[in-house]
């Protein structure tokens, strides 16, 4: 990851980091080569398009992964679930473009906020559906460590 | 109680980064306050054992960014008179009167701490002084940075818990040189990151970080991480060692610490194997 002063700013202070106790759904985001994950929170207005009224995110991962969380989540902050998913697409559509073991990063996050709307979604019908957890797809290991 | 230990908690991690900030005899002053703070945490948290109470690290987080040290001050001696007024909380008489005393002293001594202007700590100019890095220099130095202050946050952190949680003298000793050896990196990593602008305060840590069930997979995790983290101060060392001497000895000597957890950890570990057979 190039370091540059917004980026640096995430660093020093991620946005929206921190479980919500009063969630109205949670999702998880895991990568399964190295253990690491991302849950997402939710509090969601009701309505035919549900609204994030807020969110949060925690993260056992690298830096990578909570820049990508703190850039993603205040993007989602405040947007309806039909643009979230949009989001999450955008966000995938992008992997290809960046390095590995930033774009496992990216995914994992993207995948987290997809679990939670979808757990969210799933619960307006039955409210004790657990929660949801995707599993990323990129390989996370470092081009260079591949060629090595 | 359990308000009382997050703010704990929380004044510590304040405390403990304003030191970092200070470029005057300011640091060690905060430094040892810092380590006073913690072990009140550490008693909050024997009293929460002692009583049977569930209890957790989480925090929110800690905001440092200031331009005089005095914000932070101001800050700092409100979230002591905090915990004063939620000390009630606590189980313990002794406990609650050994904190107070520490706490009006320090309050007083904070009060009397000259002003330092601490822009240069947050202004992610990421420029070390006399020393010239190059880009990509920079960029690794700066994440590893990231990365090495809350892992170093972390493992405080696991290894207090598991100590608290065990009254194995032999684990306990290993556990509390990890602790010690963890600070000391901290203290290194933390006040790196001031000089180079980018001081923030660790994220708070999942629960199931250091609430796990088998503490030797935890140990063998943590033998395979401190590998992982040699083989990147080495990476550094040697991503540094053009543009800085003094970095890439610093890094290999960090390195070189890393092989003594290893044997701690690996003690603990034949420790642990040989009690279970």
């Amino acid at each position: 990851m190039n370091a540059d002063a917004q980026l640096i700013e995430h660093m020093m202070n991620p946005k929206n980091y921190g479980e919500m106790k009063e969630n109205d759904a949670v999702g998880m985001g895991k990568n399964p080569q190295n253990g690491e994950k991302v849950a997402i929170y939710l509090k969601v207005e009701p309505s035919q398009d549900p609204l994030i009224k807020d969110i949060s995110f925690q993260a056992i991962g690298c830096t990578t992964t909570v820049v990508a969380g703190s850039i993603i989540t205040s993007e989602a902050k405040g947007v309806t679930f039909s643009r979230a998913e949009e989001l999450i697409s955008i966000t995938l559509g992008m992997l290809e473009n960046i390095p590995p073991e930033d774009a496992a990063c990216s995914e994992m996050v993207a995948l987290a906020l997809k679990a939670a709307l979808d757990t969210y979604t799933k619960r307006q019908t039955s409210p004790d559906f657990p929660m949801i957890s995707y599993k990323i797809q990129t390989d996370c290991t470092p081009k260079e460590e591949k060629e090595s | 109680m359990k308000t009382l230990f997050k703010d704990v908690h929380e004044a510590w991690l304040a405390m403990q980064f304003t030191g970092f900030m200070s470029q005057t005899k300011n640091r060690q002053d905060l430094y040892e306050f810092a380590n006073i703070l913690f072990k009140h945490l550490t008693w909050l948290e024997n009293d929460f054992i002692k009583n049977k109470i569930a209890y957790d690290y989480s925090i929110n987080q800690v905001p440092i960014r200031v331009t005089h040290l005095h914000v932070m001050i101001h800050n700092i001696i409100q979230r002591l008179e905090t915990i004063e007024s939620g000390l009630s909380s606590c189980h313990d008489q002794d406990v609650t009167f050994r904190i107070k005393s520490d706490i009006e002293y320090i309050k007083a001594s904070l009060a009397k701490m000259p002003d330092e202007n601490v822009e240069h700590a947050f202004d992610t100019k990421r420029e070390y002084p006399n020393v010239s890095l190059s880009d990509e220099a920079r960029d690794a130095l700066t994440l590893f940075l990231f990365e090495e202050s809350y892992k170093e946050y972390e493992l405080i952190m696991v290894y207090n818990y598991s100590k608290a949680h065990s009254n194995d003298a032999f684990l306990n000793r290993i556990f509390q040189i990890l602790i010690d050896e963890s600070f000391f990196h901290l203290r290194s990593f933390g006040q790196m990151m001031a000089e180079m602008g980018i001081l923030g305060v660790p994220r708070s840590i999942m629960e199931e970080i250091y609430k796990f069930d088998d503490l030797k997979q935890f140990l063998k995790d943590g033998i395979q991480e401190e590998i992982g983290a040699k083989e990147e101060c080495k990476r550094l060392a040697q991503a540094v060692s053009d543009s800085s001497e003094h970095f890439a000895a610093f890094f290999t000597f960090i390195n070189n610490q890393e092989n003594y957890h290893i044997a701690l950890m690996e003690e603990a570990l034949a420790y642990v194997n040989q009690k279970g057979s």
